[in-house]
Parts: structure tokens; C-alpha cells; sequence
């Protein structure tokens, strides 16, 4: 079985990103999948699991759960996909969801814009349970690193550094890093001109003539990241 | 024999006092004449369960944490002296080698609660990192031998040698979603 997991919480986004990202996915591939969605309230999806306010982690640190194979009625052999809902898919994605993956492995999104860390938040996939030192190792002192990547400034934001955990972890516990095609992900923005400058970027990385034009889409391109601090996915783009 | 709980704030609910009697009366063995809950929020925090040492001033006394599991009978945890828990032994010191998950006394131990009510602005201000710390500097106690580990250690397998372990940090396996071993013994 194929999990797809996400999370949501009342704040920034809305819920129909839930359903957004649930039903592109629905339309755009022929490979079988629970969607599953960590929530504080009613979301479109196949399992919604509850949020907790009153737990010591935070926000979208309760994406770590899904590396526990003890999490979401996981069974050993799934395959575990977690996606930020931040996302739209925009062409058929079974290369990306059926993507090969084994044990002690972590497929990512390979980006072709900058990204010195090396991982992609917005996409985890892993055997269930190969990974559960990222969990397991997290869960001995939430708390604690929550905030490790904040107080030593690798990141200027409170309870970010949610990739720098999951890529030292991978490090630490000699995981094997994989990264999916970069032509396959978009970044995107509601800023028209670093959307142009986002769309030059992409045409000259790939010798193409566009990635994003109006409600025309790339046809190498899977899915649409709408990335970065304080970034909505806007509603008359892509839909 | 009186068992005692303390519940208050949002951390836990009706189901959390709920499911640690459902334990107590399907695995552990325990005979008892009154199952207590404290519930009053005196002070927003863990020093809410000093409360028992005033209300409950006679015969046998034993408390529980509602983060707890109970898989198994219990040894006799029931203790003449005030008596608590030492976890030096499954964990890297503390600011307290003492921890307040299961607490036992007979009769009168009400001079715990006269202790504190006389500082106890004070004292919650002070001990934030818990009540623990309060009883390690200020009263005389006992401990138990090993009864009761972290189930950090056992997140994947049981320990067949004990019967009951604390949650600690791990509290969000009573949260729905997770399956473990442990998942058998709490309430559905």
C-alpha cells in the first residue's frame, strides 16, 4: 500500500489546500494510494487523523510522525510519501509517487533553483519503518529540536529547520539520499516578476521554452511547489 | 487502599482518567476501596497533585501519572512511607533524580501540603521544571526499586520483566493513529 501523508493545521493555510493537493493528485495518476492527513479539523481525505494543540510538537514538525512505522495504521512493506499541501500536481505523476525507493532510503524532490541543504520538505518518500530513527531520535526531546536549528542560526525563523533535522538524521544514520528529476517540480509564486525570472531560470536550466505560461504547464513538469516563507498557492493560477 | 489521579488543564481529558482505571481494573491486579481524581486547578501545573497530601489523610494511598501504561499485575506498590520513584536508573541525570509518576503513603502525610501552601507562590515560581525537584530538596522520602522504566526504551517490545511503564515525552501514543504493543491495553 501507498501512503500519502500530509498535515494540516489552522494558521496560514486553508483546508481546501488539503483538498486541492488530494484531488490533483486523484486526477493525475493511475497508481492506487491512502491519502492521509494529520488535521485539526475536517479535510478531504481517506484517513484525517487528529491534530493535537495541547502536544509539546509543533506545527509541521507532526510531518515526523510518518517516519514512525507505529503511525497512521502503517503496515511493514508500504511505501510512505509525505507532501507539504502547499503543492499542486499538474500532469500525470506515477513516475514521481511509483518512484523506486528501498530500505534505508530517502527519495526527495531534486530542485534545479538553489538549495544548499540538499532536501525538499515537500516531498518524503521512504519504506515504512526503514527510517524510524527520524522519529525515534526526535521524539527523546521534541523541544529540543524544535529549536536547535533556530539557536544556532542555521535558520532565522522559530520552529523551522524541519529539513535540516530529516537531511542530519539521513547523515547521521548513513541513509542513501536520492533526489527525483528536478525538470519535474516548479516553483512558483504570486510575485509576476520572479515568476518571470523563475520562468527564465527553468528555460535556460533545460532548453526549453517555458515552464509556467498563463495556465499552460510545462509538459516535463509533475507537480507545482508554491515555495518559500509566507507563499499561497493562488487560486487563478493552474486550476 | 485508595488510588488516586489528578487531572486539570487541557493536556489530558476524561479519557486519559477513563483509561488508566480501565488498566488498573484489567491488568493490574490491584484491589481497591475509592478511586479518586483530583481536578482542581490551583495552579495550572504539576503542582496540583500536591492537593492529595491534604485531602487524603488516612489508610493506604497509592497515585498514578495519567501518561502511564499498565500491562501486567503490579508488584505491591503500596508503601507505609512516602515513597516515590527514582529514574537515575533509566536515564541521564537531572535536575532531580526523582519522579512523581507513582507515589505511595498510608496514613497522614499532610505536612507535604502545610510545606508548601507556605511558599507555594514561591515555589511554583522557582521549581519550574517541576514538582520533583520540590520533593528532592524539601522532603524525606523513600523510592522504589526498579519497577517502572521509561517506555522510550520500549517503544517496539514489550518489557516482560516489568508491568507498568511511563510516557514521559511519549505521551502522543495515546493519541489516535498509533499502534504499538501498547496500543492493546488502553481503552477503545
Amino acid at each position: 500500500m501507498l501512503k500519502i501523508c500530509t498535515v494540516y493545521f489552522d494558521g496560514f493555510y486553508t483546508p481546501d489546500y488539503v483538498e486541492r493537493l488530494h484531488d490533483s493528485l486523484r486526477k493525475h495518476s493511475s497508481i492506487d494510494f491512502e491519502f492521509v492527513c494529520l488535521s485539526d479539523t475536517d479535510v478531504k481525505a481517506d484517513v484525517v487523523l487528529p491534530y493535537n494543540h495541547n502536544s509539546n510538537i509543533v506545527k509541521h514538525w507532526h510531518k515526523l510522525k510518518f517516519f514512525s512505522p507505529q503511525f497512521a495504521y502503517q503496515n511493514p512493506g508500504d511505501d510512505i510519501i509525505i507532501m507539504d499541501i502547499d503543492q499542486l500536481i499538474v500532469n500525470n505523476i506515477d513516475e514521481l509517487l511509483g518512484h523506486p525507493v528501498s530500505d534505508n532510503e530517502l527519495v526527495t524532490y531534486g530542485q534545479w533553483w538553489e538549495n544548499k541543504l540538499g532536501i525538499n520538505g515537500g516531498f518524503y518518500k521512504f519504506k515504512s519503518g526503514s527510517l524510524k530513527f527520524v522519529w525515534d531520535d526526535f521524539a527523546i526531546n521534541p523541544e529540543y529540536w524544535q529549536l536547535h536549528f533556530y539557536d544556532n542560526g542555521t535558520v532565522h525563523k522559530k520552529y523551522y529547520g524541519e529539513q535540516n533535522y530529516v537531511k542530519l538524521k539521513v547523515l547521521e544514520h548513513k541513509a542513501k539520499l536520492t533526489k527525483t528529476p528536478s525538470q519535474w517540480i516548479a516553483k512558483y509564486t504570486d510575485d509576476y516578476a520572479e515568476n518571470l525570472n523563475l520562468n527564465k531560470m527553468y528555460m535556460q536550466k533545460f532548453d526549453t521554452d517555458f515552464m509556467i505560461l498563463d495556465k499552460e504547464v510545462n509538459e516535463k513538469l509533475k507537480v507545482v511547489h508554491f515555495t518559500g516563507v509566507g507563499r499561497k498557492i493562488n487560486a487563478d493560477y493552474l486550476l | 487502599m485508595r488510588i488516586i489521579c489528578c487531572r486539570f488543564g487541557n493536556k489530558f481529558t476524561q479519557w486519559h482518567v477513563d483509561n488508566l482505571k480501565h488498566m488498573i481494573d484489567e491488568y493490574s491486579g490491584l484491589k481497591y476501596d475509592s478511586f479518586e481524581v483530583i481536578e482542581d486547578d490551583l495552579y495550572g501545573n504539576w503542582f496540583n497533585k500536591f492537593q492529595m497530601y491534604d485531602k487524603f489523610r488516612d489508610g493506604e494511598n497509592l497515585y498514578f501519572d495519567l501518561d502511564m501504561v499498565i500491562y501486567d499485575k503490579l508488584p505491591n506498590l503500596v508503601r507505609k512511607d512516602f515513597t516515590l520513584l527514582d529514574d537515575t536508573w533509566w536515564r541521564a541525570p537531572a535536575h532531580t533524580p526523582l519522579n512523581s509518576s507513582i507515589v505511595s503513603w498510608t496514613g497522614d502525610v499532610s505536612y507535604i501540603w502545610d510545606k508548601f501552601r507556605e511558599q507555594d507562590d514561591f515555589y511554583v515560581d522557582t521549581y519550574t521544571k517541576g514538582s520533583d525537584e520540590w520533593y528532592y530538596k524539601f522532603i524525606d522520602y523513600k523510592t522504589y526499586d526498579k519497577v517502572c522504566p521509561s517506555i522510550k526504551d520500549y517503544m517496539y517490545n514489550k518489557p516482560p520483566q516489568f508491568s507498568i511503564c511511563t510516557l514521559g515525552q511519549m505521551q502522543h501514543i495515546m493519541e489516535e493513529g498509533w499502534t504499538g504493543w501498547y496500543s492493546d491495553y488502553f481503552l477503545n
